[in-house]
């Protein structure tokens, strides 16, 4: 209590960097992932770019715009979908969300019309359309959110964790839809997630931020090859032996035969030709391990400590 | 006893929360400030045209304006805060952690929460109550002091009941999230007697939403315009309301049923 | 122009449909609205009454008149903008807003507009029943109705945008409680809400007469009771424009600042 008590008479502050030293490049119809663990900058970067935030320097451009002095053209042609807000008024159906926003982004009836039509198909949202938004499960609601945001067509999304909380047959709608709306309108995508799911089914291109920098930029399974430190051999014997296979490398799973071995890389040849020799095998298979193994890893380093393995 | 022991482990808890908060403190010292000045000037233009208001002269009007902020700050200190956090609590469905302790619910939900920084008012609010009497002295005995206490006691059960009434009606109405500012908003009809608003009011006030207990009765106690009639009445309805709140809690507590997640 | 219109009638739409789901809530807020005002026409009548009859001018049922009539324009111009600002902020909603290709403002005064709308169902049949309970009596002046409306219509826009500049003090602090506080303790009194500003004592008239407060409530109520001078009135209206230069000159300048502001703290 009285450590609580002094606790008035004193301050304290601490300044944070939330992002520092990020540079790239988009391209009109990519669509570009970031990964990223929990504060690594990934939020904060996609504010940046949609002008609800400004960098305290360097540039940003986005559309050929400065994003921070949101002119309205600028923000006619972008839009902002954030897996934790909403932008639907709670207590009324989405479509009358949607009116409101095609008066306030200025759409004319007959393209909105279109619009809306192919959004309902793409998402079904027939009958969820004149339900109050706060009768819709999360995932209704979602796809709601997902159609106001895309009313008025932007040509730049930026979508902040849109699958969160989501089960996984809508994860898997609303992504396709995402591949679909790109495919369509050549739209540029940004996206954040903490699902590799996402990422894998909708980034070629994939930017990892790790501690408020840039810690990889490009092609998803060139990532793993860059950042991962191990191997699995997965090997088929002839026949049960008992042999400790431990000699070889981290014994992963073993069942009936099939043993799966994590190896150091460097010594992936060495160790493959010795079980060849030793062993009878029937089968063996050098694979990368699981994305979500190389992120982790990737992760638990802090940022200036990683080294990609040559 | 028990209770009391409760009671004492809910304040502590609630200040030690708080005083993490220190601006709180000095927005609410601000605030009080702010509440005082504007109370005292209302009184000081009204008095600027006339020298007494409704028979009231300035300085019983003065005692008024004391009992006031204090006992609105004894309702903002506890009453307010739990009534609205056990609101929230059926709104959500977290009653059920309440429902499932070894203790009386009822006693629980009434001073869980502690807006510690509301001693504030009660401080000030006793501060020109403690001016009033000194400038009062003449016609305040023993005999209005015991009466004021009694009055006052029997006006925090009033309150406390009402409110628990209140309360309990959301077990039924959950989406009236805001039927406690009912008191809040006709409280300031408080700063003034009752018995100069027309009898629509004055009946509104003291049967309906019970202003009249809470600040004219015991201020009418401690200058000597209360008979003992009203004073008795006062106490019986104190009981007879602590009763019936009772009564309805449970009731609300039966028809409660957590909310789906 | 067409297009704002538009987005004002696509907010009202919306707007109205939303409150009209809190119906009780929203009575519920007008009784503090209504009991105010109620509150001192009781006290000055009673005053009245006990000093032979009028005081400063006013009879009970001058009283009457003035307080019903205030409680009117009171609640034609009134905002809890600064609340809704301060819980934007916290919640972080306000995000969605500043990515709209339209100022925020528009969104508030339609919002407000169209609660007063609603609201106004209760607030006459209010008006009436406490004109039949305390007979209030009107002295009005043709030209002083008149000019009533345009009045009542720059008090609305000089408070709004003022109280719209201070909500935007919540993007520097999440404490505007201290700010608002004082704003209202000074409307309290020099907008005419204890008391006619005429009964108040004279270095504080002038005070009110100097400050915006008097303009935004006040001013129109003294001119449809016909309480004003011609004279007095074209100085109304001159002051009315001055503060509403002032106001639109103090958005702009606290917006431009206050998004500045936000866009470098984030949510």
């Amino acid at each position: 209590m009285l450590a609580a008590l002094h606790s008035l008479v004193r301050r304290r502050f601490q300044a944070v960097t939330a992002v520092a030293g990020i540079s790239f490049e988009v391209m009109p119809g990519e669509v570009v992932g970031f990964l990223g663990p929990n504060g690594a900058g990934k939020t904060t970067t996609l504010k940046m770019l949609s002008g609800l935030l400004h960098p305290t320097s360097g540039e940003v451009s986005v559309l050929g715009y400065t994003p921070w002095k949101r002119e309205k053209a600028f923000l006619r042609q972008i839009t902002l979908v954030m897996g934790q807000r909403n932008q639907l008024i709670w207590d009324i159906p989405a479509i009358d969300s949607f009116e409101l926003n095609r008066a306030i982004y200025r759409i004319p009836p007959a393209e909105y019309r279109r619009t809306l039509d192919e959004l309902t198909d793409l998402l079904e949202l027939g009958p969820l359309l004149r339900k109050p938004v706060r009768n819709l499960s999360l995932g209704e609601r979602m796809k709601c959110e997902i159609a106001a945001a895309l009313l008025h067509r932007p040509r730049v999304l930026f979508l902040d964790e849109p699958t969160i909380g989501l089960d996984v047959t809508m994860q898997r709608r609303i992504r396709s839809f995402i591949a679909e709306y790109n495919r369509r309108y050549q739209a540029t995508v940004l996206l954040t997630s903490h699902y590799m799911a996402d990422v894998e089914a909708l980034c070629r291109r994939v930017i990892v931020i790790h501690q408020g920098s840039l810690l990889y930029d490009g092609d998803l399974n060139t990532l793993t090859q860059r950042f991962s430190t191990h191997k699995t051999i997965m090997v088929q014997l002839k026949e049960e032996r008992t042999a400790d296979l431990r000699a070889y490398g981290e014994v992963v799973a073993y069942n009936d035969g099939q043993v799966t071995l994590r190896v150091p890389k460097s010594e992936t040849a060495s160790i493959t030709e010795r079980l060849l020799a030793d062993l009878p095998i029937a089968d063996l298979t050098v694979e990368d391990p699981p994305i979500e193994e190389v992120i982790e890893h990737v992760f638990a380093q802090p940022a200036n400590g990683m080294e990609a393995t040559p | 006893m028990t209770y009391l022991r409760l009671l004492w482990l809910f304040f502590r808890v609630g200040a030690m929360n708080e005083l993490a908060y220190r601006a709180n403190f000095f927005v609410q010292l601000f605030r009080s400030f702010l509440g005082l000045v504007t109370g005292l000037a209302g009184l000081a233009v009204v008095f600027s045209h006339t020298d007494t208001l409704g028979g009231w002269r300035p300085d019983e009007l003065l005692a008024l304006l004391g009992i006031y902020f204090l006992v609105g700050g004894l309702i903002n200190l506890v009453i307010q805060p739990s009534m609205e956090r056990l609101m929230e609590d059926v709104r959500r469905g977290t009653l059920d952690f309440t429902l499932t302790k070894p203790e009386d619910a009822q006693v629980l939900i009434s001073a869980r929460e502690v807006a510690i920084w509301k001693l504030v008012d009660l401080a000030l609010g006793l501060g020109v109550l403690v001016v009033a009497l000194v400038r009062l002295a003449a016609q305040v005995g023993l005999g209005q002091v015991l009466a004021f206490t009694l009055a006052l006691l029997a006006g925090g059960a009033i309150v406390y009941s009402f409110w628990l009434i209140l309360a309990t009606v959301s077990f039924w109405f959950v989406r009236v999230e805001n039927i406690l500012v009912i008191f809040q908003s006709m409280y300031e009809a408080g700063r003034w007697p009752v018995g100069i608003y027309p009898p629509w009011l004055r009946i509104t006030l003291t049967f309906l939403v019970p202003v009249a207990f809470a600040t004219t009765v015991p201020a009418e106690a401690l200058v000597g315009r209360l008979t003992v009639q009203t004073l008795l009445g006062a106490v019986g309805l104190a009981l007879a309301l602590l009763a019936v709140s009772r009564w309805f809690w449970t009731v609300g507590i039966r028809h409660y049923s957590g909310a789906s997640a | 122009m067409t297009a704002l219109l538009d987005i004002y009638r696509a907010h009202f739409k919306t707007t109205i449909a939303s409150q009209l789901q809190y119906r009780a809530a929203l009575v519920i807020w007008l009784i503090g609205m209504v009991l105010e005002p109620l509150i001192y026409l009781v006290v000055w009548t009673t005053v009245a009454r006990s000093s032979g009859g009028q005081v400063g001018g006013y009879t009970p049922q001058d009283f009457a008149a003035y307080f019903i009539v205030f409680m009117l324009v009171n609640h034609a111009t009134f905002t809890w903008i600064m609340w809704e600002y301060e819980y934007r902020i916290r919640q972080g909603t306000f995000s969605a807003m500043l990515l709209r290709p339209i100022h925020p403002i528009h969104s508030d005064i339609a919002d407000n507009l169209s609660y007063k709308l609603l609201t106004l169902s209760v607030m006459l049949p209010t008006a009436i029943a406490l004109s039949l309970a305390f007979r209030p009596a009107f002295h009005l002046v043709p030209w002083a109705v008149l000019a009533f409306i345009p009045a009542l219509v720059l008090a609305f826009l000089v408070r709004f945008l003022m109280e719209w500049a201070l909500a935007l003090a919540a993007f520097w602090t999440t404490r505007v409680n201290a700010i608002n506080q004082m704003y209202f303790v000074a409307l309290l009194f020099l907008s005419g809400q204890i008391a006619p500003l005429s009964l108040l004592p004279a270095p504080i008239q002038a005070i009110g007469t100097a400050l915006p407060f008097r303009w935004m409530v006040a001013f129109p109520v003294e001119l449809l009771l016909g309480r004003l001078q011609p004279e007095e009135a074209l100085i109304g209206f001159a002051a009315q424009v001055i503060w509403l230069i002032v106001a639109l000159a103090l958005v702009h300048v606290i917006w431009r600042a206050g998004v500045r502001r936000y866009s470098a703290v984030g949510s």
